[in-house]
Parts: structure tokens; C-alpha cells; sequence
């Protein structure tokens, strides 16, 4: 086996840059809610510190922690996840907003759906790179990774949490196209998914509603319009150096929890658009930087694992800035490292990290 | 341990770019929003950030003409609660309440509201404000307002009339003005958050009110008081319904006073000022009120017409003199009774005792109904009809007030029958306004030009800069100089010869003329009802003033213009002439009289007997009104006042304790002997304060039983301290 290197520095930097970009717009974004709500004004932003130290921690330890060793556990994480999932549906289970979507334990809350996600593209990482060329075989290949897919997207489907089991969808499916499934496999996979998505959307009215406000939401701005339009309203007030760190107006109860689903629009208003610009280039550089890890990366399992934990970052910042942009239709989704949000803060970090110690075994330029 | 294929590694590179290319689009997405759309969308944000609350302006004063404030603005507090602002509803709405003397719940109910801003409490105290400061309650917020201040109450409120609460003018100037007083709101515009809570940043933008112009009447305050004070003094003597004095400048029409009697105070518009009155309101219905309070604001001088009696006389005489029907030494005959007009029985009013052979000038002396209804009859319908309208009678003045009536003349020649012609000759059968009488007696006292009475002179802003001024306005000629000039000259010797003597005022040529009509109610002659009116010009021979005084139902005795309301002109024309500055000239015969000018004596607080003696050993005669008088009755007043001088042989009128609660003299009663509670009442009844000492039944008291008193004395009363 090679000898240990030193891990990928760039992947390194843009992380701990836009972590700490997100605890600062955090706290900016929270104030107003935390102030008028929780009758203190830090209260969002201690919160996201304390992830974000734990994040580190996190983040060094799987730096340091052989990922070849996630391959055997592999199974177990992923039952282990599922299983976090399962406690929602027991009294443990905590709503928030309209939506049960967190397991209260002593001494802290989490969401299992960030868990899931993780887990389960380790495992299936795991389950192609031992089945090899099976992936392009229907009955051996595809058809147990759909089961895996299923059972996890569903896990978080089952939670009425549409845009995740999306996002971890997508995920899960590049990781199955990386390894080598058949195209015309991946085409009626394709389809299946828009048929599903379109029966999911008209299946819930406010989903159909939504769908429509984004057509034109200026059409019904104080309805199903308003989110998109009041993003719009802080992107464009923005303009291209913004209002200054801290002055945005529309997170005065203009947007809800602007810190959260809709943090980049408030990045766009107060730094503008060179500094929304800079966010979506730290985003490209930790793609860019994951998928030449994977490139480079000999061994099948850490090429699965680095494109799935890139591909779950990708898809999930890109969804969010197209939601916020108006570009799709609104869906709740928080940007990755940056949105306010614990064991999403933690699990990225941790993620980045498994990602650092596959970059330590491969064979990278650095500079 | 297997490795990835080149397949992978290609697809990889596939995504990439995909990625890529999917990132750029999101970024020229972003670049449109932000740069290319970004002014447009600001707009819209812009607009939902700000809330524009709006400031009111101050509004103008209105001046006299020589720049006493008669109504303006001061400084008031009132107060706005913004619900969302408000985190202990209940608790703040027991301290709101404590502080303002309101209802508790009402506002709860009010800081609760669904609004986002809510009236509280409008005009609140400058001592209540600081009070509701000091309690800095978060969304109770008091705002500097202003309100509406007439600082002589119910001084020319017919003219100036008054606002509603939000200062938007409802009668008299304030309505007609109230574009000019009002001005122009301003806007104050801060950020708000979603909730219309102010952000802690952003910009508050203040754009100021711009304040009303200010109102220069042509009235004069100083007149104004002279009229209101006769207008005041001859409701009381005459017991009338109604008294309207009305000064004009003939050579401008400017309206120097116009007092109306009974008034009410612009300052609290629906209660009268008179308590009995307003005990009598308490119980009517909303509706009874209602009218009550349109009756009490009605401006009688223009809101009303009226049968104007002789002095419409002036304008028959103005025609006939203008035509050469008549001169002024052309003789009549009056014979008691009119005879040959068909359909009417037409008397003069000395039928009984007929004016026989006269001059023209001597018919309009005696009043004498008989030479005008010939002058009439030689005029025709046509002629006739022709001056009155050219007179400015059944038209409006256009006096800038509300409500102007144009009374009732014939429409067409054609419709006046031979019997209308006669009576309208003496002022029977029409309907005038006094207004319209006094502006058309003006264009007498001008030489001859009409002019449309003028109530402002211009407008000012608030450095007193004129903005705006109105120019006298004449309306058309409607006689001669030479007709003007030779009417005076008979106006003249009603006054110093004939019926109007009693508007006699020595050193001042005044030209006047009595009128008399029975009221029409209902379309008939109502018995008993009268309008007495006197209208002058004064000096006769250089006309500064017109003057109208109209006496609605006098029951106080007599009914008769020269008895009524002449005295009441006479005393506004020699008060307000020797205001002017106009001096006297006394003619040779004037002279003579004033060097046996007497002084009169105070007679007052005697009884009769003695008043009696004293008045005629000095030369003077009396006149009593009371019928049924005996030795003992006190005199409480006379007129005119002790130390006025006058001419030897003057009648002086004596009043008695009957009518003595309207002035304010009073001979103080024994109490000895009486009860706590007895005196009470007395004094209390007298209008007076005291300071009591003891208890028990009285025993000494200050002043002594049966010395004379005002009401603003204290009575000291001693009482014994046996107790019952």
C-alpha cells in the first residue's frame, strides 16, 4: 500500500473558507428571528459554533480515520442510519415547523435524514465496488442498488421531505452511472424518476401550487409567490457589492428563517453579487478538487465514496442556488456547510474529512 | 480490491463538465438578477420596506384686518398605539387607560387590533402627555397635532365659523377658505420590517408639511366688539329673537363687522353658550339636535331673507330721484287711504291721522307710505323692477360665506300686479337679505356703483408675505353721483327730522331709515311677530360707513325700527366713527345745545321717588317701562350711565330689579337671622362667592344689608355657633 501523504490543501481551505463564510451569514441572517423569538440575538449563531468545532473535530478525525475501513463497516453504518430514521416514528421524534423531521435525545437533536444520506452512499459505494461489472447486469447490478435507493430515499420520503430524497436520489444514480451502468439503464431510470417526482407534485396541492408560482411568482406575491419573489427582492437590492455585512432587510421576516433555506439569497443582498459570485466559486472548487480525487484514486471503493460525497455536495448547493435564483421551482433545501443546521454542519464536515484521507491515497498533483 | 475503470474516470470528467457548465449558467442567472434586474427589483423591495406615515399641516391663522389672531392653531397631543409594537398588551392597556381616563377594555380592544397603526386618543393634555412619556410603554406613541383655537370664543362666529376634529373647515371662513388654510400634508417614511415594526437601520425620510396660508379678513376687531356689544344689549332690551348688526365700508364693500346675536363658540360648536339653553338641549334626540345646531350656526345677515319694511323705501326713492319721476321738493298728498288699485286696500301707516300735503323729501321723513306707492305707480313695473335688480336684490351678493339666500323678487315684470307693484314701493312683498339691503344702500352712500361685498382682504403666509389679495370688486353702476348725493341729503333729515331721530348722534351727519314688517311665517303675515331694522350711512356727507341693524322679534314693548334698532346703529355709528378717527362737526344749533350740556346723575340703587326727584330737579324727564310701579321700587339701571353728558331735557330710561339679573348690579340682602343652608342659597342665587365663619344662624355679615354690590365681591359671613 502507498505511504500515507499529505491531504488534498485546496479542498482543505475551501471548506474551512465557506464554513466559516456560512457561521458568519448565520449569525447575520438568524438575528433578527433570534432576537424577536428567542429574545437573544445569538442564539442561532452559538449554535452553529458549537457544530462547527464539532465539525473540526469530526472532519480531523476521518481525515485521519483509513477510509478502506468504511468498506467493511459499510453495512453497519447503513442499518445504523436507517435505524435513526425508524426513532422519528417512536415519541423520540421531535416537529418543528409543521414537519417531524428530528429525534430528540438527551442533550441534543439531530436529523437522521443528513445520517441517511451519508450512509447510504457509503454504502452503496461499497456494494458496486464489490460487484464490479455486475452494475451493467439488471437482475445482479441494478436492481439491488434501486432496492437500496428505495429503502433510503424512501426513509426520507416517508418523512414528506420531497427535495432531500430528491437530492439523495440524483446522488445515489451518478454513483451507479460512475461505476458503469448501462445508458439506456440509466435513460428508463430517468424516466421512471420524472414520473415519480410528477406524481409526487401533483399528488400534494402545495407542491402543484408551487410549481405553479414559479412560473410567475410575482403573480401571487403574497400566496405561494412570496418566498421566490422576497429572494428576488434581496438578490436584487443586492446588486453587485450588496448592502454590507449585516444590513440586509429582507431578513426582517421578509424571508422565514433566512438562515436556513434561503441563506444565499441573503448572502446575495448583503455582500452582493461578487460575494455570492465567491460562494459559488468555493462550491466549484471543492467539485472540482472531489472529482479529481476520485480521478486519482486507484482503488473503486474511494472512487465511489469521493464521487458520492462530491456528487451529494453538488447536487444539493446547486438545487439550493437554483431555488433561490428562481431557476427551479421552491423546495426547502439548505446549502451544504453553509445553512444553519448541526448534524448537517457535522456530517459535511465529516464527509469532507473522508474525502481528505481517500485524497492522502491518491495520487495527486499538488501544489 | 479492484480499480476504477477507464469508463469511470471518462464519466467523471463528463460530469465535470456538465457540472460546470451547469454552474455557469447559475451564475449568469445570478448576474441578471443582481445587475441587469437588480435596480427593478430594489424598487419593489424598496416599497415594501417603507410605510409612509403622513404629518399634517399646520393650519392658517385668521386675522382681522389689522392682524389680531382670530383663530388659529396651537399645539395638541394625540395618541397611537402600534399593535404589533406592543408585547404586554393587558398590562399596557391598564396604564394607557389610568393615564387617559379611558375605558380599560376599549383600549385592549384598540392596541389589539389587526392594524398596523390605531387611534388612541386625539387632543390629550400637555400634563397627561408627559405623564404617558414618562410611562414609555413600547408601541404607545404620541404625536404633536394641532388644534383648532378661537381665543375670543364666541366672538364673529358666524363670520369665522369652525372646524371638525380634523381640522377640515365646516362653516362660515374656515369652510370657504379651507383650501388656502389647510396646506399641504407632509410624509414621514421610515423601514419597517414584515411585521411594520421600524428597522433598527435604514433610512427615515421626513418630508415636511407644508403649513396653510393664513386669512386677513376685512373686519375689524374693534368694530366688531362695538356691533356685538349694541347686537348683545339690544337682544336683552328688546327680549328679541335675533339681532344681526352688519358695518360696511361703502366705498370698497368691505364688511367691517357683522355680528349675529344669539351666537355660539366655535371652540365647542355644539353646545350653546347659554346654560338654561343647554340644560333645555339635554334630553333631545339626536336628530332635535341636529337641528338645534344648524339653527344656532345659521349666519341670519346672509343664510336669511326677510320683508325689508320702509327701508327698502331708500331703493324706490333711488329709482324714482335716477328717472326724474320725482324731486326731492315734488309734492304729495297723502290722504290716509290709497285709492284705485284694484284688489287692495292700501293704507298708510298714519291712516288715522293722514300726512296730508308733502314734499318728497318730507313723505320720506314721515315714512309716509303714500308718496312711495305714487312713485311707484309713476315708475311702472318695468323701472321699478329694473333697480331692484340692479340693486343686487334677488341675486347673491357672492360674499365668500355659506349659504348666501338670494331672496325673493318678481322674475318678470309681466307677473306684477298692480297691487304688488304698490306694496313692493314701500318694501312689502319681497324678500331681502340684509346683507344684500346693506351693499345695496352702500352703493347709495358711493355714488352709485354696486359692489360685491368683500370678507377677506388677503391672503398671508406665514412671514406675513401677501400671497394672494382680493381688490374691492364693483359690479355695475347703478346711479348717478348727483341721485346719490341728493338721496343722502334726504337720508340725512330722517335722522335729524324725522322717523329716525333715535339714530341721531350730534357732530356726525348720518343718513338713515327706519323699517317695520310684520314677519312672514308659512307664506302669511304672522300676528304679532315683527322685524324692526334700521339701515344708516354715516357721515352723510362723506360716507365711511354703512350700517344695518335688524331686530327679529322684538316683544320687549315696541316693535318700531326707530324705537328698536335705530338706537342700537347709533350707538355702533358713534363708536365706531369716533374709532375712525372721524372728527366731529358740530353745527351752530349742535353747539348751542352742547355748551347746556348736563351731566346725568346716578340715580341708581334709589328708589323711584327719590330717582324721580333728583332727575327732574335737574331738568331731565324719565320714562319707565313697568307699568305697575310703586314708591319702593329700586332703580337697579339706567340709561344713559351717570357722567355721560347730554342735552338738557334728555329722557332718561330707568330699569328696574325685574330686569336687573341681566346686568350685574344687585343691592346686597339681609341675612341675619337665617340658616346656613338658606344663605347658601342666596348667595348662590346672586352669583356670589363668600367665606363662611361659625355655625349656627348669622349674625353679622359683609357688606351690610341693602349696599349696593357687584358680582365680584366675597361676602363674609359671621355665624353664631349654636348649634341646632
Amino acid at each position: 500500500m502507498a505511504k500515507k501523504r499529505a491531504s488534498d490543501f485546496t479542498l482543505l481551505l475551501s471548506t474551512i473558507l465557506l464554513v466559516f463564510i456560512g457561521i458568519i451569514m448565520v449569525f447575520s441572517s438568524s438575528w433578527p428571528d433570534a432576537l424577536y423569538k428567542m429574545k437573544n440575538g445569538y442564539h442561532f449563531l452559538k449554535k452553529q459554533l458549537i457544530a462547527g468545532f464539532l465539525g473540526l473535530i469530526v472532519l480531523v478525525f476521518f481525515m485521519n480515520f483509513n477510509y478502506k475501513k468504511l468498506d467493511k463497516l459499510s453495512l453497519f453504518i447503513f442499518i445504523a442510519s436507517l435505524l435513526s430514521g425508524m426513532l422519528i416514528f417512536t415519541p423520540l421524534g421531535v416537529e418543528f415547523n409543521g414537519a417531524k423531521r428530528w429525534v430528540k435525545l438527551p442533550g441534543f437533536t439531530f436529523m437522521p435524514s443528513d445520517l441517511i444520506k451519508i450512509g447510504s452512499v457509503i454504502y452503496l459505494s461499497s456494494f458496486l465496488s464489490k460487484k464490479k461489472d455486475d452494475v451493467r447486469k439488471l437482475g445482479k447490478g441494478v436492481i439491488p442498488s434501486l432496492i437500496i435507493i428505495g429503502i433510503s430515499c424512501g426513509m426520507i420520503y416517508a418523512q414528506k421531505d420531497l427535495s432531500t430524497s430528491f437530492t439523495l436520489g440524483v446522488t445515489l444514480v451518478s454513483i451507479m452511472f460512475i461505476a458503469g451502468m448501462k445508458l439506456n439503464h440509466l435513460g428508463a431510470l430517468i424516466a421512471m424518476g420524472g414520473v415519480g417526482v410528477y406524481k409526487a407534485i401533483s399528488g400534494e396541492g402545495f407542491r402543484a401550487k408551487r410549481f405553479l408560482a414559479f412560473k410567475d411568482p410575482f403573480a401571487d406575491k403574497v400566496g405561494f409567490g412570496w418566498q421566490a419573489v422576497q429572494s428576488l427582492y434581496a438578490l436584487g437590492s443586492g446588486g453587485l457589492f450588496g448592502l454590507g455585512l449585516g444590513k440586509s432587510r429582507q431578513k426582517f421576516f421578509y424571508i422565514p428563517e433566512p438562515y436556513n433555506d434561503f441563506i444565499f439569497s441573503i448572502i446575495g443582498e448583503e455582500l452582493g453579487f461578487l460575494g455570492s459570485l465567491t460562494v459559488i466559486m468555493l462550491f466549484l472548487l471543492i467539485i472540482w478538487r472531489g472529482i479529481k480525487i476520485a480521478l486519482n484514486t486507484e482503488d473503486l471503493f474511494g472512487c465511489l465514496l469521493a464521487s458520492g460525497i462530491t456528487a451529494l455536495i453538488t447536487i444539493q448547493s446547486l438545487i439550493h442556488i437554483a431555488v433561490v435564483t428562481s431557476s427551479v421551482p421552491t423546495t426547502g433545501i439548505p446549502l451544504p456547510l453553509v445553512s444553519y443546521g448541526g448534524t448537517s454542519l457535522i456530517l459535511y464536515m465529516g464527509s469532507i474529512g473522508i474525502l481528505l484521507n481517500i485524497s492522502r491515497h491518491a495520487d495527486l498533483d499538488r501544489s | 480490491m479492484s480499480a476504477p475503470s477507464n469508463k469511470t474516470k471518462k464519466r467523471l470528467v463528463v460530469i465535470f463538465f456538465a457540472v460546470s457548465f451547469i454552474v455557469f449558467l447559475l451564475i449568469l442567472r445570478l448576474g441578471y438578477l443582481q445587475i441587469v434586474k437588480g435596480e427593478e427589483l430594489k424598487k419593489g423591495a424598496l416599497e415594501q420596506w417603507t410605510k409612509g406615515i403622513e404629518i399634517k399641516p399646520k393650519r392658517g391663522v385668521i386675522y382681522d384686518r389689522n392682524g389680531k389672531k382670530l383663530a388659529m392653531s396651537v399645539s395638541s397631543y394625540t395618541v397611537w398605539s402600534s399593535p404589533a409594537d406592543i408585547d404586554k398588551p393587558k398590562e399596557t392597556a391598564k396604564v394607557v387607560a389610568e393615564i387617559l381616563k379611558m375605558d380599560e377594555k376599549e383600549v385592549y380592544e384598540k392596541i389589539t387590533k389587526n392594524q398596523r397603526v390605531e387611534k388612541l386618543k386625539q387632543w390629550i393634555t400637555k400634563e397627561e402627555a408627559v405623564e404617558l412619556r414618562k410611562a414609555n410603554l413600547p408601541g404607545i406613541e404620541i404625536i404633536d397635532d394641532n388644534k383648532r383655537y378661537y381665543p375670543y370664543g364666541s366672538f364673529a362666529s358666524h363670520m369665522i365659523g369652525f372646524t371638525d376634529i380634523d381640522n377640515n373647515g365646516l362653516y362660515g371662513i374656515e369652510k370657504v377658505y379651507d383650501k388656502y388654510l389647510n396646506g399641504t400634508p407632509g410624509k414621514w417614511i421610515k423601514t419597517t420590517d414584515a411585521k411594520g415594526r421600524q428597522l433598527p437601520y435604514g433610512s427615515e425620510k421626513l418630508y415636511e408639511a407644508e403649513d396653510g396660508l393664513s386669512v386677513v379678513l376685512t373686519m375689524d376687531e374693534t368694530i366688531q366688539h362695538f356691533a356685538e356689544k349694541a347686537a348683545l344689549e339690544s337682544l336683552i332690551k328688546n327680549n328679541a329673537k335675533n339681532v344681526s348688526v352688519i358695518v360696511m365700508e361703502p366705498k370698497t364693500g368691505d364688511i367691517l363687522a357683522m355680528a349675529t346675536k344669539p351666537d355660539y363658540d366655535p371652540n365647542n360648536p355644539r353646545e350653546p353658550v347659554d346654560e338654561g339653553i343647554k340644560n333645555q338641549w339635554k334630553d333631545l334626540s339626536q336628530d332635535e339636535l341636529q337641528k338645534r345646531w344648524y339653527d344656532m350656526w345659521r349666519n341670519f345677515p346672509i343664510n336669511d331673507a326677510y320683508e325689508p319694511g320702509s327701508t327698502f323705501k331708500i331703493i324706490t326713492s333711488a329709482a324714482g330721484l335716477e328717472e326724474n319721476v320725482t324731486t326731492p321738493d315734488t309734492n304729495f298728498y297723502c290722504g290716509g287711504h290709497i285709492k284705485g288699485i284694484p284688489g287692495a286696500n292700501i293704507k298708510c301707516w298714519r291712516w288715522y291721522n293722514p300726512h296730508g300735503s308733502q314734499t318728497f323729501t318730507e313723505g320720506v321723513q314721515n315714512s309716509c307710505n303714500a308718496v312711495f306707492v305714487d312713485v311707484g305707480r309713476k315708475l311702472g313695473n318695468e323701472k321699478m323692477l329694473k333697480y331692484i335688480k340692479a340693486f343686487g336684490f334677488g341675486e347673491n351678493t357672492g360674499i365668500d360665506l355659506t349659504g348666501e339666500q338670494g331672496g325673493i323678487v318678481p322674475s318678470d315684470p309681466k307677473n306684477i300686479k298692480e297691487a304688488n307693484l304698490a306694496t313692493m314701493s314701500y318694501g312689502h312683498g319681497i324678500a331681502v337679505t340684509p346683507i344684500q339691503l346693506v351693499t345695496a344702500v352702500s352703493t347709495i352712500a358711493n355714488g352709485g356703483e354696486l359692489m360685491k361685498p368683500r370678507i377677506v382682504k388677503e391672503l398671508i403666509d406665514e412671514e406675513g408675505k401677501v400671497v394672494q389679495s382680493f381688490k374691492p370688486e364693483a359690479k355695475r353702476r347703478v346711479i348717478s353721483e348727483e341721485t346719490s348725493k341728493t338721496l343722502l341729503e334726504i337720508l340725512e333729515s330722517v335722522v335729524s327730522e324725522g322717523t329716525g331721530k333715535k339714530a341721531y348722534v350730534p357732530g356726525y351727519k348720518i343718513g338713515g331709515k327706519t323699517g317695520t314688517a310684520q314677519k312672514v311665517i308659512d307664506g302669511r303675515y304672522a300676528p304679532g311677530k315683527y322685524i324692526a331694522s334700521f339701515v344708516a350711512v354715516a357721515p352723510a356727507n362723506d360716507p365711511k360707513i354703512a350700517v344695518l341693524v335688524v331686530v327679529d322679534e322684538p316683544s320687549g314693548g315696541s316693535y318700531y325700527g326707530g324705537t328698536t334698532a335705530a338706537p342700537v346703529a347709533s350707538e355702533v355709528i358713534e363708536e365706531t366713527l369716533k374709532y375712525l378717527d372721524i372728527e366731529p362737526q358740530y353745527t351752530e344749533k349742535e353747539k348751542e345745545e352742547f355748551v347746556k350740556k348736563v351731566t346725568v346723575p346716578d340715580v341708581r340703587n334709589k328708589n323711584i321717588a327719590v330717582a324721580g326727584k333728583t332727575l327732574t330737579e335737574l331738568g331731565f324727564k324719565y320714562n319707565t317701562e313697568l307699568p305697575n310701579i310703586n314708591e319702593d321700587t329700586i332703580v337697579i339701571d339706567q340709561f344713559p350711565l351717570p357722567g355721560t353728558k347730554v342735552n338738557e331735557g334728555s329722557i332718561i330710561d330707568l330699569y328696574f330689579n325685574k330686569k336687573g339679573k341681566e346686568l350685574n348690579i344687585n343691592i346686597m340682602p339681609d341675612l341675619t337671622g337665617k340658616k346656613r343652608e338658606e344663605v347658601v342659597k342666596i348667595l348662590d342665587d346672586l352669583k356670589l362667592k363668600y367665606n363662611f365663619n361659625g355655625n349656627g344662624l348669622v349674625i353679622n355679615q359683609k357688606p351690610k344689608a341693602g349696599s349696593e354690590i357687584d358680582e365680584n365681591i366675597t361676602v363674609e359671613v359671621e355665624f353664631s355657633d349654636i348649634k341646632e
